[in-house]
């Protein structure tokens, strides 16, 4: 199952998902209860000792929706894989994926309802049954609606039908206030989408098919959207077949993992990854590769954009920026994507619309191998709740005003995901009541006066619309693949035991999340794309095959307004504080163990060796060697980063790719809570992050702080794996290119496997 | 032969000797409370702290899996040559001057053996299922790997260890029964087992000097082969710095030398405080002394050739091996062994030095230091940095590690401080050979019945 | 004579390469360096498959991880044209393996489908074999792990946890082989098919830059993988004739 198209994959789920390996098993044999100790002398049906069943779901762990299927034996979890199924990974998984079932049996889970007993953030919690929890907070939303105070829903991206569900309680309830947080939100991609071609959507980017690559930042290969199925299409594009080797070029300041993978790594001084991709879009104008009727407008609005300006500016030679824009034209179909860092300065939104634009002029809109924007979802319709950083501000101005009475937060972190300048977690204290829906006692959490802990994906249903998704309609369940552990409850069923208590079970009539997604299911059914006799058949079929697709594609008929083309420009970008005091650009990155942080509390995680550095268990800053030389810093010295808002202590590590003027750090590490594995672990850069908002997205510029770098005269080397890393004429790592014509003889016929002795 | 023991009679080697066995001063007590106390806080404490909690008590590491115990285990077998050895190989070339230190030298060797021993059982995983790499028959049907260098260690060590006892007790039957006629109670009675009824005759004299020639003959190849053995547990493996020719020589010349040194120490110690001030002279420490001489050259001559061969190979892997042990990480403890075992030694160019208890104490001392070092860095050295250069690591030994060095060095001294008040430590007859024949006097009568 | 003359002839058999290819399988896993991408979902594979302990943070500060498949990494230039290498490295269950002759009491040998083969139940724990493999890849218990509560909920009952003093590696997820085996052998067929058996860290390598399968079968992918001229296999020159082949890592710009 190694490549899933769309056509491949139609008929794969209209033959009901024969091939998945997945035991199928109706959902509520799954649910034997575990309080009661009976010897198997009539095991149920699905569940045979020694014989593993599995269960196919959706991975819980970052927005990419990857499909899952989870291998059970005696009731327990024991191994999470891809479901080859899903188009979006197709059977594969990344590391955090793999490492979901350490949420599931996470020692530091919260196991029942708590209440608060002592002050706000001390920690001190009692528990308490369900229906004493959801009573309190029952009866705190009522106190609010009575006296006319807000009650807010501040919860991590949910897609699906169960964002409906939740957007059904809150305007139930009469209230807007319905957001969703989530740190590593693409909000400079919807909205640059949205002003290039007036689609306020992800586009996929076809990069199976792509024969040549220009990443401005984007790490796609690690965590930028969708990671699992750009590597499938990287691999593909690489060594995939009988197609020219595809070429992949990546632009940014400080080497990521995608960076590594390139044939071409480019840095170019932060915040002017846009304004080199109208250098090339220039060139391309120049040179005619571009035809279409609004050429002159382009030409115009491109004029500034010389290459030797272009140059000047980004410090990417001329010669490079002329070649590359040659081989964008001639290399098809060819392909630019943009995110990381390009995304993150305040003028991210104009970077990726310079980005993308390129797309456009090389005529790859809806392409194979090109962008493609995706129909809308069978299920589900997305919410568009996303919180940018100004609507967080408003949040937060809304708590101190007394504003809120209440506060849901479901599964987001903000205290920690936001900059400490931000006061968030100050204006939690002017909330009367805080009510978390987390499974972890996290930085948020912990400011709660009620804990609702919610199952982990694992123990959920739910269903899910992957996004940015594949191109064609596609929609996945998630079910339950253990009984759960511990007295936690689905947020959905969180949500509806409110609603009941609250007297809202007239419009949320359902007893529980699956009699609601069976509800909204049954509507599909009803669009008749499928054969199943009944529903209940169908039902099944979905829920054998973990995913459930539609043969439905976006025609692109897409234009770019000329009044668009007219403004197409990418401003310098601005950075918080002065070049003097703070002499360095901080590059906050997610990492591929970390990711946003929700890898802190996972042992796997934290054990994985970062795969640029080698790093575990901590925080570091990366700095070019010439730059550590210039300061007399050393490889694992201890350093104290500073900005102008806060400042915070990690070991330094000399990075050999990364701009002399720009420091890296990773996300994830310095959590005061989530457990054992997280506390009080290396350090948070957010924390020290300036409030400068992006340009056009209202989303907070990550990249746009500046911060020195001083020594404390301290060593803390941080902990790796790695020794030496340099292969020393070894020829370990071997490229086609290297000089071994001394062995290149032997490897030709391994089968036989030739003793030899290599002549040196 | 020319012993200071021109004045000595017959009758008072028996007597010294006995009374070395039987006269037990407060001191001797103190040192055997001392060593034996040592012996548990410094070795039995910390290793069944590490047997309770795993080998994760030393310091070793991924890629240095091999740590202080097994360098303390090439130390011991090291120490042990020389021994035996030198007995051997002085015995057939009816060198004289052995005679008065054979014995003490042959007793090295054993405990040695046996504290190597305990170094083995100390540096593995699981010591409870030591016995699998002994061929015997049993349940699971299965051989220990025959193709394996440390099995060829365990028969070589074995074969080694049971030949030097039967050597040491062969050379000791008519001394047992000396003793036996001497002493009286419990004693008498463990010297009547001892002796298996030693009588003096002259078959019993002709059939010992040939058995123990005979061994003697036998013991020398053996003893070359414990350490070229020892050599290719290391030599035999593909780390860069250990995959070397040069070894099994290295190793068997480095045992003597650090086995000599032994000797020097052990001498020193003996004619100092079991007053054999008479039997062990400047002339054992002069040629002992000549010995190390030669020795020490010819382990700098190894040496110089390791050097040359990891410059000449031209490979990476190698030649990082060099520059790694000349300038890296453990270059001072290099630089250290580098004095101690190739430069202090000669010293013994001068004669002056040689005949001079005190500074051959001293450099017999430091040659063990510098030999222990050695062991310690072939292992360090090379294991650290092989051949993917992402896996290399420092390994730094762990407290537990020197606490069991120190106690190694206690539980040797208490084997030998039982070993002197049971086994005569100076061979009463060989000495005895080395006198001139004593005219019957009166009142001597009684010893001559036994030699 | 006649025996002198056996043994001679069965030793030159034996070490003949390719000795292992007569027997059913010859298991073999190709790493396309192209492909690869560092990402390290390999890793957490392994590690969740095969109840690879967490040793924690003091122990790995002392250099004591342990990961059945690893990523090195290698950087080559300087900065602006500095690049960074990744390579997969996990046992290369030689042929000819170096490992195995040292263990004094065989706990590590060649099975009959050429893999390096384990017995943690056998090994005494000298290290012997760790010092041996040139590829740094076996790794020993220094302690008894422990999995916090309920963490050992997750334990792959198929795979054993290991006890301080004992060495482990990766097997190829012999549980896994064994496992399509029996169903070869429950669906009436002599031989599992190419692609039936995926080890977890290939099953999920997202860039799919692992394959794995029988190099006896000559349509196999590995078979037609290491018949590409980009085939290679680490410290080729040692003769350890390794089971893991790698494929180059193609450099576009290579004259
Ligand atoms: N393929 C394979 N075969 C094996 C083994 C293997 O690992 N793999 N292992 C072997 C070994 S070590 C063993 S011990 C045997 C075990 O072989 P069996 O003794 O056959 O073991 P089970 O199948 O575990 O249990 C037998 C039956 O007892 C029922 N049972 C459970 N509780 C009770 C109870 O309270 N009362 C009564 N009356 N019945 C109960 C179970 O439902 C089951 O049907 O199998 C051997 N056979
Ligand atoms: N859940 C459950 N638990 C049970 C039982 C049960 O029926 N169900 N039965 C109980 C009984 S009766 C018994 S006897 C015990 C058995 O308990 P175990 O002895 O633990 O049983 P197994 O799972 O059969 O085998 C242990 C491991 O050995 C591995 N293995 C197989 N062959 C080899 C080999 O050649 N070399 C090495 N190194 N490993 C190998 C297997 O992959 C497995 O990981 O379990 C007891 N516990
Ligand atoms: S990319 Fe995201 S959804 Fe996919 S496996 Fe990784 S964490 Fe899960
Ligand atoms: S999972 Fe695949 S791509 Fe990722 S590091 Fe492992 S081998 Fe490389
Ligand atoms: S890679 Fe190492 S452990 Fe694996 S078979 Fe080869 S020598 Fe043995
Ligand atoms: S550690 Fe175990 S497997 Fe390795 S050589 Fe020693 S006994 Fe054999
Ligand atoms: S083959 Fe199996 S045991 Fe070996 S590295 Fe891959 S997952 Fe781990």
């Amino acid at each position: 199952m190694s490549r899933v198209d769309r056509r491949q994959f139609l008929k794969l789920v209209g033959a009901g998902g024969v091939g998945a390996g997945a035991g199928f098993m109706l959902a509520e044999s799954i649910k034997h209860p575990v309080e009661h100790l009976i010897p198997y002398a009539v095991p149920p049906e699905e569940y045979s000792p020694g014989i593993a069943t599995w269960y196919n779901s959706v991975c819980g762990m970052c927005a990419a929706g990857c499909g899952i299927t989870v291998r059970t034996r005696e009731g327990r979890a024991k191994k999470i894989e891809g479901n080859p199924l899903h188009p979006v990974n197709q059977g594969r998984l990344c590391a955090l994926g793999q490492a979901g079932l350490q949420v599931l049996y996470n020692p530091d889970r919260v196991t029942t309802p708590l209440v608060q007993t002592g002050e706000r953030a001390s920690d001190a919690f009692e528990s308490a049954t369900w229906e004493e929890g959801l009573s309190l907070v029952a009866e705190r939303i009522r106190a609010a609606r009575d006296n006319g105070g807000g009650v807010y829903f501040l919860s991590r991206g949910v897609r699906g039908h169960l964002a409906e569900l939740i957007e059904l309680f809150m305007s139930e309830l009469g209230s807007e206030h319905l957001l969703n947080h989530d740190f590593a939100h693409p909000h400079s991609l919807y909205a640059a989408s949205e002003r290039l071609f007036g689609e306020r959507d992800l586009p996929y980017y076809d990069i199976h098919n792509a024969r040549y690559v220009i990443s401005f930042g984007a790490d796609y290969l690690n965590n930028w959207l969708s990671p699992v199925h750009h590597s499938l299409g990287f691999g593909h594009s690489r060594q995939g077949g009988e197609q020219p080797r595809g070429r992949f070029v990546q632009i940014e300041q400080k080497m990521s993992l995608s960076g590594a993978a390139a044939d071409e790594w480019i840095p170019a001084q932060p915040g002017t990854e846009g304004v080199l991709a109208l250098g090339i879009a220039h060139r391309l104008l120049a040179a005619g590769v571009y035809a279409g009727e609004d050429a002159a407008d382009w030409r115009r609005a491109l004029a500034a954009y010389s290459t030797n300006r272009v140059a000047d500016q980004t410090g990417v030679p001329s010669d490079t920026i002329t070649r590359l824009a040659d081989e964008f034209a001639r290399a098809s179909p060819a392909l630019a994507i943009g995110g990381g860092a390009a995304a993150e300065h305040t003028n991210g939104v104009d970077a990726l619309v310079a980005v993308n634009a390129l797309n456009y002029l090389v005529g790859n809109i809806g392409e194979a191998g090109g962008v493609v924007f995706n129909p809308p979802p069978v299920s589900g319709a997305a919410t568009r709740r996303q919180a940018n950083y100004q609507t967080m501000r408003d949040l937060i101005a809304d708590a101190r005003s007394g504003a809120i009475a209440v506060l849901i937060v479901n599964d987001t972190n903000p205290v920690f995901s936001l900059p400490r300048s931000s006061g968030f977690r100050n204006a939690l204290s002017a909330i009367p009541t805080i009510v978390s829906l987390s499974s972890f006692m996290d930085d948020t959490t912990v400011m709660a006066d009620v804990v609702l802990p919610s199952h982990t994906y694992l123990e959920s249903w739910g269903d899910d619309v992957p996004e940015p998704g594949v191109g064609f309609s596609i929609s996945a369940v998630s079910q339950p693949v253990v009984s759960p552990l511990y007295s936690t409850r689905g947020t959905g069923d969180i949500v509806l035991g409110l609603a009941a208590k609250l007297g809202l079970g007239r419009a949320l009539p359902w007893a529980d999340t699956k009699m609601f997604l069976r509800d909204r299911w049954r509507a599909i059914y009803e669009r008749g794309a499928t054969d199943a006799a009944d529903f209940d058949t169908f039902w099944r079929e979905v829920l054998r095959s973990g995913v459930w697709g539609e043969n439905v594609r976006r025609d692109h008929q897409l234009t770019v307004d000329r009044s668009v083309i007219e403004t197409i420009d990418v401003p310098p970008a601005e950075f918080a504080g002065s070049p003097d005091d703070y002499p360095f650009i901080l590059h906050p990155f997610l990492s591929t163990t970390m990711h946003d942080g929700r890898g802190a509390n996972l042992p796997w995680m934290q054990e994985l060796p970062e795969p640029m550095t080698s790093v575990v268990y901590g925080s570091w800053i990366e700095m070019n060697p010439t730059t550590a030389a210039d300061l007399g810093l050393a490889d694992g010295d201890l350093v104290q980063v500073a900005s102008e808002h806060g400042s915070v202590e990690v070991p330094l590590i000399v990075f050999p790719a990364i701009m002399p003027d720009v420091v890296a750090m990773p996300i994830g590490q310095g959590h005061e809570y989530l457990g054992r594995y997280a506390r009080h672990r290396g350090a948070n850069p957010i924390q020290i992050l300036a409030p400068r908002l992006q340009r056009g997205s209202g989303a907070l510029a990550t990249a746009a702080t500046r911060v020195s770098v001083v020594a404390t005269g301290r060593r803390a080397p941080a902990v790796r794996t790695g020794g030496e890393s340099r292969q020393l004429g070894r020829g370990i790592v071997r490229s086609t290119g290297d000089d071994d014509a001394g062995t290149a003889g032997h490897s030709v016929n391994l089968r036989g496997i030739p003793i030899v002795v290599k002549q040196a | 032969m020319q012993t200071d023991g021109h004045k000595l009679g017959f009758a008072d080697v028996n007597n010294d000797v006995v009374r070395s066995l039987v006269v037990t001063g407060r001191n001797y007590y103190i040192t055997l409370g001392t060593a034996i106390f040592v012996m548990l806080a410094c070795f039995f404490f910390p290793w069944f702290y590490q047997l309770f909690y795993g080998i994760g008590a030393a310091g070793m590491n991924q890629p240095t899996v091999w740590g202080t115990y097994l360098a303390s285990f090439i130390f011991w077998i090291g120490l042990s040559h020389s021994g035996t050895l030198l007995s051997c190989v002085l015995h057939i070339t009816n060198s004289e001057w052995r005679k008065a230190m054979y014995r003490s030298a042959e007793a090295m060797t054993l405990f040695s053996l046996m504290v190597a021993a305990m170094m083995v059982m100390v540096h593995v995983g699981r010591p409870w299922f030591i016995h699998w790499a002994a061929p015997y028959p049993n349940q699971m049907e299965m051989w220990p790997n025959f193709r394996s260098p440390l099995l060829f260690d365990v028969m070589a060590i074995t074969t080694y260890l049971t030949g030097s006892l039967i050597f040491i007790y062969m050379g000791s039957i008519p001394d047992f029964a000396a003793v036996r006629d001497r002493t009286t109670g419990w004693r008498h009675h463990l010297y009547v087992l001892l002796s298996l009824g030693w009588r003096g005759s002259d078959t019993e004299w002709h059939r010992l000097g040939w058995a123990y020639t005979f061994l003697a003959v036998l013991i020398i190849p053996l003893a070359v082969s414990v350490h070229s053995i020892v050599s290719w547990d290391f030599a035999m493996s593909i780390v860069p710095g250990l995959h070397q020719t040069i070894f099994a020589p290295y190793f068997v010349v480095g045992a003597i030398y650090s086995g000599t040194a032994g000797i020097v120490t052990v001498m020193y110690f003996l004619r100092k405080y079991m007053k054999f001030e008479q039997y062990i002279t400047t002339l054992h420490f002069d040629n002992l002394g000549r010995l190390l001489l030669v020795l020490s050259l010819l382990w700098s001559y190894i040496n110089i050739l390791e050097l040359f061969t990891g410059w000449y190979s031209g490979t990476s892997t190698e030649y990082e091996q060099l520059k790694y042990k000349l300038t890296g990480y453990y270059a001072p403890l290099y630089w250290e062994m580098i004095l101690f075992c190739a430069i202090a030694p000669l010293l013994l160019i001068s004669k002056r030095f040689r005949t001079s208890f005190v500074p051959m104490l001293i450099l017999s001392i430091a040659i063990n230091i510098g030999m222990y070092t050695e062991r310690f860095l072939i292992i360090s050295t090379t294991l650290s940095r092989q051949y993917l250069p992402e896996s290399w690591r420092l390994y730094v030994p762990s407290l537990v590690e020197l606490s069991i060095i120190v106690g190694s060095v206690a539980m040797f001294v208490t084997l030998f401080l039982l070993f002197v008040k049971i086994f005569p430590s100076v061979s009463i007859y060989e000495v005895k050979e080395t006198m001139p024949t004593p005219k019957a006097e009166k009142g001597d009568l009684e010893w001559q019945a036994t030699p | 004579m006649n025996f002198i003359e056996r043994f001679a002839a069965s030793w030159r058999e034996y070490r003949k390469p390719g000795y292992y290819d007569r027997f059913d399988y010859a298991w073999t896993m190709t790493i396309d360096l192209d492909r690869c991408t560092g990402c390290s979902a390999c890793v957490t594979a392994c590690q969740a498959e095969n109840n690879v302990p967490i040793v924690g943070e003091e122990e790995i500060a002392k250099g004591r991880k342990i990961q059945w498949i690893r990523i090195e990494r290698y950087w080559e230039g300087e900065f602006p044209d500095a690049k960074l290498k990744f390579i997969p490295m996990l046992c290369q269950h030689c042929d000819a393996a170096p490992c195995e002759t040292v263990c004094p009491v065989s706990a590590t040998y060649h099975n009959q489908d050429g893999l390096n083969v384990q017995v943690y139940n056998r090994c005494i724990g000298t290290r012997s074999c760790a010092v041996y493999c040139p590829y740094e890849v076996r790794y020993f218990n220094y302690y008894d792990h422990h999995w916090d509560p309920p963490l050992e909920q997750q334990l792959n009952p198929d795979v054993s946890v290991r006890e301080k003093g004992v060495m482990e590696k990766c097997t190829f997820c012999i549980q896994r082989i064994r496992q399509a085996k029996d169903q070869a052998k429950d669906d009436g067929r002599r031989r599992v098919k190419d692609g039936e058996v995926q080890p977890a860290c290939v099953q999920t390598c997202p860039s799919e830059a692992l394959v794995f399968g029988d190099r006896q079968d000559p349509d196999s992918k590995v078979s037609k993988q290491m018949n590409d001229p980009r085939a290679y296999r680490v410290l080729e020159d040692l003769n350890t004739s390794p089971s893991v082949v790698y494929l180059k890592k193609v450099d576009a710009d290579a004259d």
